[in-house]
């Protein structure tokens, strides 16, 4: 007893020293990765937007500044103010960010809910085909969308010369605003269905038993029961879409014709052709900041594990 | 000095510096900066370099994609010399950037416009034109935009124009040779720009700033032309930047208007009725060539290269075939298309390739205000 008495608690000292240690080997490369690629350089993005760092780019001030950061948010062009509603290409990009993740939420999660509660043993084979595309070049099913869309494009074509409803091509189907909305949701829409697909699939069917056992409808069962379970899927496929599209600048340039520049494509004019780094400094890491207050903000609302189970 | 050098020479800075980068963990970018530095600062005209035996024939050379191609540069593996270790550029800011970074080329092909970007750098060298044998042949008016404090620091050797391709069975008036027409509200959705500030400065041409202005625009001149791109915005089809889709957009009658090079007229004439105009404003046009690595162990390899660029045959092909001006100007006419030779003035370059005809891309030290200043009218369509 005495010896159990004095080797238990080291025992259990000796497992959790242990534990620790394999913890740290199993999360310590990661962790050192993100330090390295990431952490590290976006401080090295902060301190260079104000001048502690200079002279990588010829138009550097070469003190501690904050002129790039005044310049951007005072500017007319990129910020316009805090109105949201305001001209400035960062609420531009937010507009398009919205528009485009809500669009991709309203036809995900159909697809979504017909897989994880109606396709039966075939949803996995159906999800696999939601997912087919992805491998093929983002490219190529972007400069698709020029052959649906473009003036000469399928939709023209059927719209004049099958149906003869319009003489003209229409106008802003390509080069626009509609053009980026379109293909950017196309782009998104299985991201955005993949997350919900999971809240959906674990959800309790016992749950939806008992509100038709109760006399609840279909309808009324979807919406008090399986809608709100499923929203940290909503909330997460909304993340996932709205996070990468506020930075586009890609896309937006290949289909929105002169309407494709965004605050994305700002950024990397100033890193080009500006030959003005520390402002597409400050401007990159207003869109970090943006971000992680957005991430904060959801995270409230976002269960991680009912996702990731 | 550049301003990296002034960083390091003033203690202030420098501390600043080496104590932002020690907070940041970013030693390997200081080394690459250093080593930038260390570049700058090299003694070029009294070096003097060894044999070109003596030399490893390892030749880094830094190209836009297309102008690896053996045909280029068939002179220089004629005479035995090893294939040149290419890689590849997609603009020349980014390769002003990377350099400044650490980034090492024997030899790259830079605009005229940027050369003193990079002796600001201090990492070029003058080339020693007499290891040149072409360039004797070569225009000197071109040759003078790579030629500062009288050393000839670039080998200019491609060039051509900024105008405006029409169609001209869809343009109202296909004889009014001007600017104006990327701008005409006759034209509404039908016009095409590229993503280039030289926008602003055709939008200034337009309204009466004469063309050298244009690189120097006073703020007001600035502000005036940018609003007036931005009353035209409205206009515009599309701010292209592949050219292979302007080139579909002119074909399909999308683009009845667009800013152009003259390869596109090249290309396209066979297949629409398009016209090629060199504005009467005078013509906004650019040129670029090859530059020597001031630190360079491949001095006389690098020469030969540049030799081989600049020869009858490579003039020849680049012209016929890609629809690139090139500096030889002994290219034999007859064997040009005549319609080529009227849109590049091949028949008189002395006069052609001259002030107030062409007016040639230069420095400018403040791109970062026209930058800005074509962001505000690209961020005020579709807003």
């Amino acid at each position: 007893m005495a010896i159990a008495g004095t080797t238990g608690p080291r025992r259990s000292r000796d497992a959790a020293t242990r534990r620790s240690a394999s913890t740290w080997a199993i999360v310590g490369a990661p962790l050192v990765w993100v330090i390295v690629f990431f952490v590290i350089p976006v401080i090295m993005i902060a301190v260079y937007s104000v001048g502690g760092i200079s002279g990588l780019s010829p138009n550097d001030i070469e003190h501690w500044t904050v002129t790039p950061w005044k310049d951007f948010i005072t500017s007319s062009t990129y910020m316009g103010g805090i109105n949201p509603l305001g001209s400035g290409l960062f609420w531009k990009s937010v507009k398009m960010s919205l528009t485009v993740s809500v669009t991709a939420l309203i036809l995900a999660y159909p697809v979504a809910y017909l897989l994880a509660m109606l396709a039966g043993r075939r949803k996995y084979v159906l999800l696999l085909v939601i997912i087919v595309p992805f491998l093929t070049s983002y490219l190529l099913r972007i400069l698709a969308w020029r052959v649906i869309l473009n003036p000469q494009g399928v939709v023209n074509t059927f719209l004049q010369d099958t149906l003869g409803v319009t003489n003209e091509p229409i106008q802003g189907l390509w080069n626009s605003n509609f053009a980026i909305y379109v293909v950017l949701s196309y782009v998104w829409v299985p991201f955005v269905a993949l997350p919900i697909f999971v809240t959906l699939e674990g959800i309790d069917e016992h749950l939806l038993e008992a509100s038709s056992d109760l006399g609840a409808s279909r309808w009324r069962t979807f919406w008090t029961v399986t809608f709100p379970l499923s929203i940290p899927g909503v909330i997460a496929g909304f993340i996932f879409v709205f996070i990468p599209t506020i930075g586009e600048f890609v896309t937006p340039q290949l289909v929105g014709g002169p309407s494709g520049f965004m605050f994305g494509s700002a950024i990397q004019s100033a890193f080009t052709a500006g030959l003005d780094w520390q402002f597409g400094s400050a401007m990159a890491m207003f869109l970090v900041f943006t971000v992680a207050i957005l991430l904060a903000i959801f995270g409230r609302w976002l269960n991680v594990r009912s996702v990731a189970a | 000095m550049g301003q990296f050098d002034a960083v390091l020479a003033n203690p202030s800075s420098r501390r600043t510096f080496l104590k932002s980068m020690g907070i940041a963990g970013g030693a390997g970018i200081l080394a690459a900066c250093r080593k930038t530095t260390s570049a700058g600062g090299a003694a070029t005209s009294a070096v003097t370099h060894p044999p070109i035996t003596e030399e490893t024939g390892e030749l880094l050379v830094h190209e836009w994609a297309g102008f690896e191609a053996p045909w280029i540069w068939r002179d220089y593996a004629d005479a035995g010399y090893p294939e040149p270790d290419f890689s590849f550029l997609t603009n020349t800011e980014g390769v002003i950037a990377k350099t400044q970074g650490g980034f090492y080329w024997d030899v790259t092909h830079p605009e005229t416009g940027y050369v003193q970007d990079y002796l600001n750098m201090g990492v070029l060298q003058p080339w020693d034109t007499s290891l040149i044998p072409n360039f004797a042949h070569l225009s000197p008016q071109l040759q003078a935009y790579g030629n500062v404090n009288e050393q000839q620091y670039e080998i200019v050797t491609d060039w051509g124009y900024s105008g405006v391709i029409i169609r001209e069975d869809l343009v109202p008036d296909p004889d009014l040779n001007s600017y104006s027409y990327l701008f005409d509200d006759a034209l509404k959705g039908h016009i095409g720009w590229f993503d280039t500030p030289w926008i602003l400065q055709q939008a200034a041409m337009v309204n009466g700033v004469p063309a050298a202005e244009g690189f120097a625009m006073t703020d007001e001149q600035l502000t005036m032309a940018t609003e007036y791109a931005i009353s035209k915005a409205s206009n515009v089809y599309t701010i292209w930047v592949d050219y292979t889709q302007m080139w579909d957009d002119v074909r399909q009658g999308n683009l009845w208007a667009a800013y152009s090079w003259p390869d596109t007229y090249v290309v396209l004439k066979e297949e629409v009725p398009v016209k090629y105009v060199r504005p009467q404003e005078g013509v906004l046009s650019w040129a670029e060539g090859l530059v020597l690595r001031a630190d360079t162990e491949q001095y006389h390899h690098a020469h030969a290269f540049a030799d081989a660029w600049t020869s009858l045959d490579t003039a020849m092909r680049l012209i016929t075939s890609w629809g690139y001006g090139h500096s030889n100007v002994n290219v034999d006419l007859d064997e040009i298309d005549p319609d080529v030779v009227a849109v590049f003035g091949l028949d008189d370059p002395a006069t052609n390739l001259a002030e107030p005809v062409s007016y040639f891309d230069r420095y400018q030290p403040d791109r970062d205000r026209y930058n800005r200043a074509w962001d505000e009218v690209k961020a005020s369509i579709g807003a």
